[in-house]
C-alpha cells in the first residue's frame, strides 16, 4: 500500500460534501441547546443496509428545501464539528447499486452472485393504486402518492408526504 | 511486450548473449525529449547526435522507473559548474539506455529506458585521492511532476465521441506528446455518453488515467519514452513462458503485511437525465371577472412564479364557475401548452353580447314610442266641501263604477314604458350574470436529475467490519455492465496485488511492466516492476517484481 493511496484515503475521509436522498418528511428537531431547527433523515445510498443519516438539520439559508419531497436529492456539507447539514438540492440522485460477489480460492476467482440493491422513489400509477393497495382499491389513496420500490419494481412502502 | 528484432530474439533464445549497452545523453537546450522519443532511432538525423556516456558510466542500476549510474570523469568534462559537457547532465538532460548484443548491429538493439535528470547531479572530488565521482539519477517520463500537478480544463466533447480522441487531445495539448509518442489505440471503443463532456480541474495524468479506466487500462511510459498502457484484465496469455527452471535463478514470496482491498465500488452518473416526479399537487390558480362585455378570456397559468417548474398530467378544477350566475353564459376549458404552463379558456356565448346590445337598442327605441291615449277613461267627480272656517278644499275622488267619456283626460299605461321595462329586465339579467370565476390547475410536478449509479464487487462472505474498500468515481462509464466489468476487474487486480511474487531470471529486454510470465508449475506472474544491475561483460539478472495472476 503506497503512501499515495493512504493520502488519497485521508483526503477522501476529509471530504466536505455528500449527496443523499430525502428519506423522511421534514420535521422540527430540537438540539441540545433547546433550539428548534428543521431537519429530516437522509439516505446516503451506496448499497449499505443501514445508510440513513438521522436528523440532518437544514442550513439556515436554505429553508426552501423543506418543501422538497421524499426521494429528492440533497447535498450535504460537513460543519466544523463534524456534523452534516443540508445545504441545498442536488442535481444527482442516489440510485440503484449492482452488487457482485466474487469468491477467491488459490489462484482462481469466480463470480458467485450478482443482484441489484437500492430503492426507487416514484408516484404510484393508476394501476398500482388499484391493485397494490389491496383491499382498498381506487379512491383511498390519492393519485400522485409516492411509493418506495426495490430495483425489481416491488413496492416496499408508501412514502409519507 | 516490447518489440525486439528477430536477430536479437535469436541471440536471447540461444542463451549466448554478449552484453552490449550504451548510455546516450542529449543537451536539453538543443532538443526536447519529445523529439528524441519521436525519432526513429537514437542516431537519426532529425535529432542532434547524442553524447555517448558509456565510457564514463559504471555501477548501472536500471529499473522501469529510474536509471542511475556512477560517472567517473577524471577530466571534469561533466562538472556542473565548469565542465565543457555539463549540459548533458544538467537539469532536464535527456538520457537513454540502449541494450543489445556485441554481435548485432545497433539498429537491432533495444532502447530500454528514456528519461530526464531532474535537478542537478551530485558531484564529489576527494582531496586525498583526487578521485572525481558523480552519481547520476535519471527518471522516466512517468515521473514528470508537471503531468501530475498542473490542473487543466479540456475542450468540450459531444456525445458519441470516442474517449480515445479526448485522450490524444490531452496528450498533444497538455503533455506535449506527438502522435508518434502515444502507443494507445486511437479509438478505445467507448464513447462519451453525456451530451457535453469536459475534463476540468484535473491534472493531465489524472485525465488520461480516468479515460483509460473505462477500458481497464492504466497509463505508463515504456522504455522508449512512449505513452502506452497496462491492461488490468489479467485474462490474457503469458508474454513469456518459462518451460523449465534453467533460466530462473530465484523464486521468492516476499513478506506482505498489509490488508488488501476486498471491496471495489464504482460510481458513475447515468448518462440520461431521469425524471423525478413530485407528489400530485396544486400547481397554480387563476381567476377572472367576465360577462357580456367579454367574448373570450385566456388565462395563462404557470406552475411557478419563475416559470421554470415542469409538470405533467395537469387538469383544471373549477372552484367557481363562470356559469354560477342566473344564466349559463359561457364555456370553460383548459389545455396544457407546454411542460411549464397551461391556459384556461373562458368563452362567453355569442348570444349574450347580442342580447345585451339588442336590449339596449330596444330600450332606446322604446323611448321614442309615443304614448297613446283614448277617449274612454275613468270618471272623476269633484267634491267641494266648505268647512266652518271658510277655507275651500277641493278633492278628486275616483268612482270606479262611474265611467264617463271625458275627452283628453283619464289614466294611461304607455306602451313604450312597458317595452322599456322589458328591455331593462333583459339588460339587468345579463348584468346579473356577470361574475368572477376561479380555477385551480393540479398536476404532477417533476424535474430531471442525474442518477448516481453504482456497481460494487466484493469478496463473498465478507463481514461488514472486514471490508476494506476502494472507490472509483468515473463519469465516463455509461452503463451498469461497463461498471460491473471495471469493478470485478479492479477487485481481481487488487486481490492479485496482495499475492506478490519476485522472480529472478536471465535478462530478457523484451519484457515490460504489465506482461505476464508463466512459470513451469503453471502459475502466472504479472510484472509490476523490473530492475537489474548492468555490468560490463556480464549478462545481467532481471529481477521481476510482480504478483500472482488470478484466473476465472
Amino acid at each position: 500500500m503506497s503512501i499515495r493511496k493512504i493520502i488519497d484515503w485521508a483526503i477522501q475521509d476529509q471530504k466536505s460534501e455528500m449527496k443523499g436522498n430525502i428519506a423522511s418528511p421534514f420535521y422540527q428537531y430540537q438540539d441540545t441547546a433547546g433550539s428548534w431547527v428543521w431537519a429530516c433523515d437522509v439516505d446516503l445510498g451506496g448499497g449499505e443496509e443501514n445508510s440513513v443519516l438521522r436528523s440532518v438539520p437544514v442550513a439556515s439559508n436554505n429553508r426552501d428545501v423543506v418543501y422538497a419531497e421524499q426521494g429528492k436529492g440533497v447535498s450535504l456539507s460537513r460543519m466544523g464539528s463534524g456534523k452534516w447539514a443540508i445545504t441545498g438540492l442536488s442535481k444527482t440522485l442516489n440510485s440503484t447499486v449492482r452488487m457482485t460477489l466474487v469468491t477467491f480460492e488459490d489462484d482462481v476467482f469466480q463470480i458467485s452472485s450478482s443482484r441489484m440493491v437500492g430503492n426507487i422513489f416514484r408516484p404510484l400509477s393508476y394501476g398500482e393504486l388499484g391493485t397494490l393497495i389491496a383491499p382498498y382499491g381506487y379512491g383511498v389513496l390519492p393519485y400522485g402518492l409516492q411509493g418506495k420500490f426495490d430495483p425489481d419494481g416491488n413496492l416496499i412502502g408508501i412514502v409519507e408526504s | 511486450m516490447r518489440y525486439i528484432a528477430a536477430s536479437f530474439q535469436d541471440v536471447l533464445d540461444s542463451r549466448r548473449r554478449r552484453l552490449a549497452y550504451k548510455i546516450y545523453a542529449w543537451d536539453p537546450g538543443t532538443v526536447t525529449i519529445s523529439q528524441v522519443a519521436s525519432a526513429t532511432s537514437n542516431l537519426s538525423p532529425s535529432i542532434p547526435m547524442p553524447m555517448d556516456l558509456t565510457p564514463y558510466a559504471s555501477e548501472i542500476s536500471w529499473s522501469d522507473k529510474q536509471l542511475s549510474f556512477t560517472m567517473v570523469d577524471p577530466r571534469n568534462l561533466f562538472h556542473p559548474d565548469t565542465g565543457a559537457y555539463r549540459n548533458y547532465l544538467g537539469d532536464g538532460a535527456i538520457l537513454r539506455l540502449v541494450e543489445g548484443d556485441e554481435m548485432l548491429s545497433e539498429d537491432d538493439w533495444v532502447t530500454s529506458f528514456t528519461g530526464q535528470i531532474h535537478g542537478q547531479v551530485g558531484w564529489k572530488k576527494a582531496r586525498n585521492t583526487g578521485e572525481i565521482t558523480a552519481r547520476v539519477s535519471v527518471f522516466g517520463r512517468g515521473e514528470t511532476q508537471a503531468f501530475k500537478r498542473r490542473k487543466i480544463t479540456t475542450r468540450e466533447y459531444s456525445v458519441g465521441t470516442d474517449l480515445g480522441i479526448a485522450l490524444y487531445d490531452i496528450c498533444e495539448t497538455f503533455m506535449g506528446l506527438t502522435k508518434a509518442e502515444v502507443r494507445i489505440p486511437f479509438t478505445l471503443g467507448r464513447q462519451f455518453k453525456h451530451k457535453v463532456n469536459q475534463l476540468s480541474q484535473v491534472s493531465p495524468w489524472e485525465a488520461i488515467t480516468s479515460l483509460l479506466e473505462v477500458v481497464c487500462y492504466q497509463p505508463y511510459f515504456d522504455g522508449e519514452g512512449k505513452l502506452t498502457y497496462v491492461n488490468k484484465s489479467l485474462q490474457r496469455p503469458p508474454a513469456k513462458l518459462l518451460t523449465d527452471y534453467v533460466s530462473c535463478m530465484e523464486l521468492e514470496v516476499p513478506e506482505h503485511s498489509q490488508d488488501g482491498i476486498n471491496k471495489v465500488k464504482v460510481v458513475f452518473l447515468d448518462a440520461v437525465l431521469s425524471r423525478v416526479d413530485g407528489p400530485y399537487q396544486k400547481l397554480g390558480d387563476a381567476q377572472v371577472t367576465t360577462g357580456f362585455f367579454s367574448m373570450h378570456e385566456t388565462l395563462p397559468c404557470w406552475w411557478s412564479e419563475d416559470h421554470k417548474q415542469r409538470a405533467d398530467g395537469t387538469t383544471m378544477q373549477v372552484i367557481k364557475s363562470v356559469n354560477s350566475g342566473i344564466l349559463p353564459v359561457g364555456e370553460e376549458g383548459y389545455s396544457q401548452i407546454d411542460e411549464f404552463h397551461g391556459e384556461i379558456e373562458v368563452e362567453i356565448s355569442v348570444w349574450v353580447p347580442i342580447l345585451a346590445t339588442v336590449m339596449a337598442l330596444e330600450y332606446v327605441a322604446a323611448a321614442f314610442i309615443p304614448d297613446e291615449t283614448t277617449s274612454e277613461s275613468f270618471g272623476v267627480q269633484n267634491v267641494t266641501t266648505l268647512p266652518s272656517g271658510g277655507t275651500v278644499h277641493v278633492h278628486s275622488v275616483i268612482i270606479p263604477t262611474a265611467v264617463s267619456e271625458v275627452p283628453g283626460t283619464g289614466l294611461t299605461i304607455p306602451w313604450g314604458r312597458v317595452l322599456q321595462a322589458q328591455a331593462m329586465l333583459g339588460i339587468m339579467l345579463i348584468q346579473m350574470s356577470i361574475g368572477s370565476a376561479q380555477y385551480e390547475v393540479w398536476g404532477t410536478p417533476y424535474d430531471y436529475a442525474y442518477l448516481e449509479k453504482m456497481s460494487i464487487a466484493m469478496e463473498d462472505g465478507l463481514d461488514y467490519w472486514l471490508e476494506n474498500e476502494k472507490e472509483i468515481k468515473n463519469d465516463f462509464i455509461g452503463t451498469h455492465d461497463q461498471a460491473d466489468t471495471i469493478a470485478v476487474t479492479e477487485l481481481v487486480w487488487e486481490k492479485s496485488m496482495t499475492r506478490i511474487r519476485r522472480i529472478v531470471i536471465e535478462d530478457d529486454p523484451s519484457l515490460e511492466v504489465g506482461d505476464i510470465v508463466g512459470i513451469p508449475d503453471g502459475r502466472k506472474i504479472l510484472i509490476t516492476g523490473l530492475s537489474k544491475k548492468i555490468k560490463r561483460g556480464e549478462v545481467p539478472s532481471l529481477v521481476i517484481d510482480g504478483c500472482k495472476v488470478m484466473t476465472p
